[in-house]
């Protein structure tokens, strides 16, 4: 009878351990796909609505970039509201993370306009512009396209852009791609996650 | 640019005698320096046949049109006009970020949580139904 009880509680503690220690070991899984990007992302310099921005300047700090355009009215403002959610979520971590978005139609959004577009969804986000030919430059070496589409009369052009959100480590290397889409609470986990 | 007024019957749901439900039709604030926006809805067709919802309209909006994301491919989304949603009967067809949404195209009035705003849908068969857009944060 004793025997009989060390036995199972032997087989208890065997379990209780192994499932504690999986948990324990098991690796975080990111939401986002991982990049194993041995060197430096493209070091941009483009116009803020109070004067050049680099990206070399937040080295120390997890950046976010996006890039959309302020007449988008579902896809780029859905993912800046994700983004803002995010950054809540966060809470003083938000403080080691600096979201910036990056227009692809510099003919109409001007850096005061990205400016005032990207703080209504949180204060510390950035906004920035810059001439075709930088914002082309930029987009290319993220792999971003865009491109101008028909709309209709009353809309002007469209564009038709990534709309995939980066992640680039505090070390200044491209980490993470989210997609449209992931919800707010996977993207802060993300987040967590790179920031060092 | 004028405050949004706001609607002195807040109809959240709209419902026609044909049996189309509208409901939780809702739009996001709209940041300074963003001069469009989006509205976002559910309809439902109780109807025995189906529908088409033809077009939108509101009058703080110069003009209002329906428009979709698509997919391009490789993490690309575009956005086109449309000129109509179908219905299919028995259907709920929801307008949400990513996919369909009516589109206000010149924002005529800021949008702030708790503005509301009138919006006029046409339906090929079911005719007009008024409802009210809720401005709140949603995804």
């Amino acid at each position: 009878m004793k025997r009989a009880l060390i036995i199972a509680g032997l087989i208890v503690a065997l379990v209780v351990g192994a499932y504690v220690g999986l948990r324990v070991s098991r690796p975080y899984v990111f939401a986002g796909t991982v990049i194993q990007s041995p060197e430096s992302s493209y070091d941009f310099t483009l116009q803020s609505a109070s004067g050049p921005v680099s990206l070399s300047d937040f080295r120390g700090k997890v950046v976010v970039l996006y890039f959309g355009y302020t007449f988008c009215p579902d896809v780029c403002p859905t993912t800046m509201s994700d983004l803002a959610t995010a950054m809540k979520l966060l809470d003083e971590k938000a403080d080691d993370v600096q979201v910036i978005m990056v227009s692809v139609d510099p003919e109409r959004d001007t850096p005061k306009i990205m400016k005032e577009y990207v703080q209504a969804f949180d204060p510390a986000f950035i906004g920035l512009s810059g001439t075709s030919e930088q914002i082309a430059a930029t987009a290319a070496k993220y792999g971003v396209f865009y491109a101008k589409q028909e709309g209709s009369d009353a809309t002007g052009y469209l564009i038709s852009h990534t709309a995939t959100v980066m992640v680039i480590d505090a070390g200044g290397r491209l980490k993470l791609l989210e997609d449209f889409g992931t919800t707010p609470e996977d993207m802060a986990a993300d987040l967590k996650h790179v920031i060092t | 640019m004028r405050k949004a007024v706001a609607a002195p019957v807040p109809l959240t749901t709209g419902c026609s005698a044909s049996g189309m439900s509208v409901t939780d039709v809702r739009g996001r604030p709209s940041p300074s320096g963003a001069t469009s926006a989006a509205f976002y809805l559910t309809i439902e067709n109780h109807g025995a046949e189906a529908d088409r919802l033809a077009s939108a309209d509101s009058s703080t909006c110069a003009p209002t049109e329906l428009h979709e994301m698509y997919d391009r491919g490789k993490g690309v989304m575009g956005m086109r006009p449309v000129t109509g949603v179908d219905l299919p009967a028995g259907a709920s067809v929801m307008l949400r970020p990513g996919g369909l949404h009516v589109m206000c195209i010149d924002r005529l009035a800021d949008f702030a949580p708790g503005d509301h705003v009138a919006l006029t849908l046409e339906f090929q068969n079911a005719g007009t139904i008024e409802v009210d857009v809720t401005i709140r944060e949603s995804r």
